[in-house]
């Protein structure tokens, strides 16, 4: 509807004659939004203001990569590969609005659950390829709120569709695991001997999240992979 | 566009990280501001231009008409404001989408029927 108005006042505003004209009553019946009076002085250069914030909404802008959320859910029927679904894939920032203005936020999700975002092509596995020999900065996050939980999640996201990191071909994707009291954000990058963009990345992460004193762990796949306890060795720590 | 990570990462350490250029004349500056001195910021990025957003830029984006429709293929069960349904019960996709080509099919077997 918004899109439809918007048509009428750039048709206005592509006929000068609208403008040059005092009589309003000449004018063709209004659109039901407010249009600027033809005779005030200043009513072009509102229109000019509109017209400036309405082109950023003409066109989708496109991302850098191509990314694909997926959605795991718990089922005792299926191996854990199984589990993971692949949801969508989108590459331009409307496009992930879009699938975000409508999807459940991760506070909504089952307990258990996990989404993750990853670069098209990398499955939200360790055993993937672009995964095998990468890591990832773990944000644990023991009291936090529903709210809280899905803004970081968020700016997770915005972090990683807009390039945010520098060494950002580094970045796999991320991961959000719904464990109640123990939810926990990850963030996985393709080589965890890549000290210096581990750590910028994870700089950044702590900057870009405000994640203040909270602690963040780099940990290696393959070490996640063989732990026995509950503690895995972290190789860097901010 | 992009390779994997893993295949970018042989360019990484042959790129020079900085580069200095020292400005003593006016005439030195680039003509267009779209560009830097001693070249354009990002031609020596592997792969082309690297398309950054920041966060405040996104955010904006996010009311425009064009970021409103929900993607076709979302499952019903991960849609905003449903109630939590078993995963495996809103998969495979809704019935109409599956019925579409056999209606499509019919219409082309009446093509053929018209005389030409």
């Amino acid at each position: 509807m918004m899109f439809q108005s918007d048509f009428h006042r750039k048709k206005n505003f592509a006929n000068p004659n609208l403008f040059n004209n005092s009589t309003a009553a000449e004018k063709p019946a209004p659109p039901q939004q407010p249009t600027p009076a033809s005779g005030r002085p200043d009513a072009k250069e509102e229109t000019k203001e509109q017209e400036e914030v309405r082109t950023e909404h003409l066109f989708k802008h496109p991302l850098h990569n191509t990314w694909t959320l997926w959605y795991l859910e718990n089922d005792r029927s299926k191996s854990w590969e199984d589990m993971q679904n692949e949801i969508t894939s989108f590459d331009t920032v409307e496009d992930f609005w879009s699938l975000y203005n409508h999807i459940k936020p991760p506070s909504d999700i089952k307990l258990g659950s996990d989404y993750s975002l990853f670069k098209k092509g990398i499955r939200p596995m360790w055993e993937d390829a672009g995964n095998k020999q990468g890591g990832r900065w773990v944000i644990t996050l023991n009291k936090t709120s529903k709210a809280d939980l899905d803004n970081l999640w968020l700016d997770v996201l915005l972090c990683l569709i807009g390039e945010a990191f520098e060494h950002s071909d580094e970045v796999c994707g991320a991961v959000v695991n719904i464990r109640g009291k123990n939810n926990k954000i990850s963030i996985w990058t393709a080589n965890g001997n890549n000290e210096e963009a581990a750590l910028e990345i994870g700089n950044k992460l702590r900057e870009a999240l405000r994640l203040g004193r909270q602690n963040l762990h780099y940990q290696l796949h393959k070490d996640t992979m063989v732990k026995t306890g509950s503690n895995v060795k972290s190789v860097y720590t901010l | 566009m992009s390779a994997s990570p893993t295949a970018r990462q042989a360019f990484t350490h042959a790129l020079p990280k900085t580069k200095k250029i020292f400005i003593s004349d006016p005439i030195q500056m680039p003509e267009v501001y779209s560009s830097t001195p001693g070249g354009t910021l990002y031609s020596t990025t592997p792969g082309g231009t690297k398309l950054i957003y920041e966060r405040a830029f996104l955010k904006d984006l996010r009311g425009s008409p064009l970021s409103q429709t929900p993607p076709s293929d979302l499952p019903t069960c991960l849609l905003r404001g449903t109630p939590r349904t078993p995963f495996r019960k809103c998969v495979p996709p809704p019935v109409d989408l599956v019925k579409k080509p056999r209606s499509m099919k019919i219409e082309d077997h009446e093509q053929f029927q018209l005389e030409l």
